[in-house]
């Protein structure tokens, strides 16, 4: 450290020592720039990229939590493909992207709802957002004891009038069991969508509705010609987002089933090869392919709302493009005419 | 220069930021420590002033229990201070923990700690032919002849049952009983009078014969605790002879080993005799159906007796008796299964004067405290009583799993881990016995077959030789 300043005083001489080095209004941009920069950046490096780079590290290697481990080349990529186990369990993720399209709908439902002024939206608001409040350990425990045989679920349909031996075993059978567990995470994410998408409809123009309440547009009307266009970037980010939630599911399943009986999500695989088989190698591995699949399924979106809405989605404001169109149009028009 | 001052502050901060996070591995100091055995307690090491932690999975006592045992220690030893830290997630944290050497002075050694590891953790607390005589269990956690740590007590590996619901299905271990009603039978001994005794349960009394505990995980890993010598009565089986065995778990001639024990497991859920849906049973809740008489048994170790026993109103009626395979040593003496608990052992990275206090403690703790009347278990002297739920097991020798031969200590965890059967580390290959016995999709043949190819391929990998 101590030769800093004297380098910097050699090198500069004329300008009256370091003070002068710093006087240089470009070089101050930069000093300020690093100053105010390197301590989240070295936070940034040794919290986030250090340990991302040590799992790639470690996907090479044959090793467990204590030993220095192998290098084993590509061995460990080869066995995440070559395990039945690995890529089964991302049928079990179709349950949860299903899920992630149901807690959408809901939550746009329920956001339209409100954003129309109900009485006690207050309240409602409040008992939709608040499982989102709830950690994700406990939720799975509230629902191991919900869908338990002869708990919650069963004692609410009987008092409903459903036959006990109709009441099937919600998460033994393996017909119905990932879908109640995609169920729970569904409950617990609806009011965290719905509080985006409300925040998107209120940031529409007020203008627009009372524009088309003028027009003698209905409610449906207004969601689809109004809301719907203006909050389509939200709805394709938290698409994006359930989607790849989805493949992470975690907590459902490995609190309430422990990832048996056919409920094993990829993450159950990859905690049980990496804690209780100290495969730590393999279980990095499966980390960065699972990395790869996200990735995949994201562009893949991306692409897919790209084509399926070209239309309307090129520029990122559609309102002067539209003007211009019309401008241009009646120009035409005009000029037709003429 | 105010701002050159403050950027090389800020840049020292980084770097001793950087410094501290690139610390070297602690080095073991130099110590000379005393063999266990050789410690006088009460009088040698008074002088020793010194505040020692001990790290416990038992967060449940650490302030009442425990707590107790160190104010007791610190009137005999006044200079020397216990703490207790209790950990939830206990062998995760220390699997994280143990390698810098920080952690404190007495653990628990994590399963997952192999044999071979031990010395790189742990301080030497005598020689395993001298501490042998003394204690329990002292093979378990012996590596090259030393002895690293000590088991907290030790279990028997039996079936928890309730007196009352075996007596209204015509089970009892009361001799005059049986004597005088010709219709009783003796406790089942065989997997096959195990099941027709479950079978019998069912038909003539409202309890649940075996409760799975399906839903805990854990219950279901515990099956793996009577493969070796409850269902075999052969002590080199667990750490040696099972590496070096073809095929481990076919069905054998004689009808004992591994295949019979997963095979009642399998039986007992194909057969409905269990709760009805296993996925949502519940461990805390059964201890007082046990204690009530709704569940006929379980298949746990002996520590669950005195839980079973407090969780209710007849802690009378919950009895143990031997996991039902006879299996009989060379003299023709039925034999089953004990082993230790959770060893302890002192960090050897710590200073002398804390290993000494530490020594000290532990040597107290097994000896003079009242830990295993409290947990009432197996105690670690060998010279202590044993504890009174063992009546069922008049006659019937206890052995535990002998150690590996030198230098084939960590020859089982190696196949285990690689094999992924994960015997008494995964519970999940235990669960899937239950799955596929409630979903009929599999015979106990396929499954033990899977469990062999696993095994054979892990040996063939590791080059094990084929011995038995």
């Amino acid at each position: 450290m101590k030769t800093t300043p004297g380098t910097a005083a050699v090198q500069e001489p004329k300008a009256g020592g370091l003070r002068g080095f710093f006087d240089n209004g470009k070089r101050q941009r930069i000093l300020v720039i690093v100053t105010f920069m390197i301590l989240p950046m070295i936070l940034l490096f040794m919290f986030t990229y250090l340990p991302f780079f040590k799992m790639i590290q470690f996907s090479f290697y044959d090793r467990n939590y204590l030993s220095e481990g192998t290098f084993v080349g590509l061995k460990n990529y080869i066995n995440v493909f070559k395990r039945d186990d690995c890529f089964k369990t991302l049928w079990v993720s179709v349950f949860y992207m299903g899920g992630a399209v149901v807690q959408l709908a809901l939550a746009l439902f329920f956001a339209s709802l409100m954003v129309f002024k109900v009485k006690g939206s207050n309240l409602y608001k409040a008992c939709l957002f608040f499982p989102y409040l709830i950690c994700g350990i406990a939720v799975g425990f509230i629902f191991k004891f919900f869908y338990a045989h002869g708990y919650v679920l069963d004692n609410i349909l009987m008092a409903l009038g459903v036959a006990e031996e109709n009441i099937p075993l919600w998460l033994q059978n393996t017909k119905i069991n990932n879908i109640c567990l995609a169920a729970t995470s569904v409950w617990r994410y609806t009011g965290q969508n719905m509080v985006m998408f409300m925040g998107a409809m209120m940031s529409v123009d007020n203008s627009l509705y009372e524009a088309c309440a003028l027009d003698g547009a209905n409610n449906w009307q207004k969601f689809r010609y109004i809301i719907l266009p203006s909050i389509k970037t939200i709805i394709v980010l938290n698409l994006i987002l359930s989607i790849s939630g989805s493949l992470c599911a975690f907590e459902p399943p490995y609190v309430i089933t422990n990832g048996t009986m056919g409920t094993g999500t990829y993450f159950v695989i990859m905690n049980r090869i990496a804690h209780e088989n100290q495969k730590v190698g393999l279980a990095c591995a499966m980390a960065i392919v699972l990395l790869a699949i996200i990735i995949l399924c994201t562009v893949g979106q991306k692409l897919f709302f790209k084509y399926a809405f070209k239309a309307s989605d090129d520029g990122s404001d559609p309102k002067p493009r539209l003007r211009n169109e019309r401008y241009a149009a009646k120009k035409a028009a005009g000029k037709a005419g003429a | 220069m105010k701002k050159a001052l403050s950027l090389i502050l800020a840049l020292t901060m980084v770097l001793s930021l950087l410094t501290a996070c690139g610390g070297k591995k602690k080095e073991a100091p130099e110590v000379n420590l005393p063999k266990i055995d050789e410690i006088d307690l009460g009088t040698d090491y008074q002088d020793i002033t010194a505040t020692i932690k001990v790290l416990t999975n038992r967060t449940d006592i650490i302030d009442t229990v425990y707590a107790r045992y160190a104010e007791e220690f610190h009137q005999l030893y006044p200079n020397i201070t216990v703490v207790y830290e209790g950990i939830t997630d206990y062998e995760e944290s220390l699997n994280l923990r143990l390698p810098n050497g920080d952690w404190g002075d007495i653990c628990f050694i994590p399963t997952t700690v192999a044999k071979s590891a031990m010395g790189d953790y742990f301080a030497v607390l005598g020689d395993m032919d001298t501490l042998d005589q003394r204690y329990q269990f002292i093979p378990d956690k012996s590596f090259d002849g030393k002895v690293y740590g000590i088991a907290n007590g030790g279990n028997v590996e039996g079936v928890a049952y309730n007196k009352a619901v075996f007596e209204a299905a015509g089970y009892t271990s009361d001799q005059d009983k049986l004597d005088a009603d010709p219709s009783l039978k003796p406790l089942p001994a065989t997997p096959e009078a195990f099941l027709q005794c479950l079978q019998d349960i069912k038909d003539k009394t409202d309890a649940i014969p075996l409760y799975t505990n399906f839903a805990a995980k854990w219950p279901m890993g515990a099956w793996d605790a009577y493969i070796a010598v409850a269902a075999l009565g052969d002590p080199d089986f667990r750490n040696y002879k099972i590496v070096h065995t073809a095929n481990p778990f076919s069905k054998r001639s004689d009808g004992n080993g591994p295949y019979a024990v997963y095979n009642i497991l399998y039986e007992s859920v194909a057969r409905g005799l269990v709760e009805k849906d296993p996925m949502s049973s519940d461990w805390e809740g059964c201890k007082g159906m046990i204690n009530r008489g709704e569940i006929g048994c379980m298949v746990l170790g002996s520590w669950a007796v005195q839980q079973f026993r407090e969780a209710g109103d007849r802690p009378e009626d919950v009895a143990y008796m031997p996991f039902p395979i006879t299996v009989t040593n060379s003299e023709g003496t039925r034999v089953t299964a004990a082993g230790g608990n959770y060893s302890y052992a002192i960090n050897k990275m710590a200073d002398e004067n804390q290993q000494l206090a530490s020594m000290v403690y532990l040597k107290w703790l097994l000896e003079e405290s009242t830990i295993f009347q409290d947990e009432n278990c197996i105690p670690a002297l060998k010279s202590a009583p044993m504890p009174d739920f063992l009546d069922d097991f008049a006659g019937i020798e206890l052995l535990s799993n002998a150690a590996a031969p030198e230098g084939k200590e960590d020859e089982f965890d190696k196949v285990n881990l690689l094999s992924e059967v994960g015997i008494n580390n995964d519970d999940y290959p235990d669960c899937t016995i239950v799955e596929h016995a409630i979903l009929k999709d599999k015979t106990i043949d396929e499954i033990m077959d899977e469990w062999n190819q696993k095994w054979t391929s892990a040996q063939e990998e590791l080059e094990m030789e084929i011995l038995f």
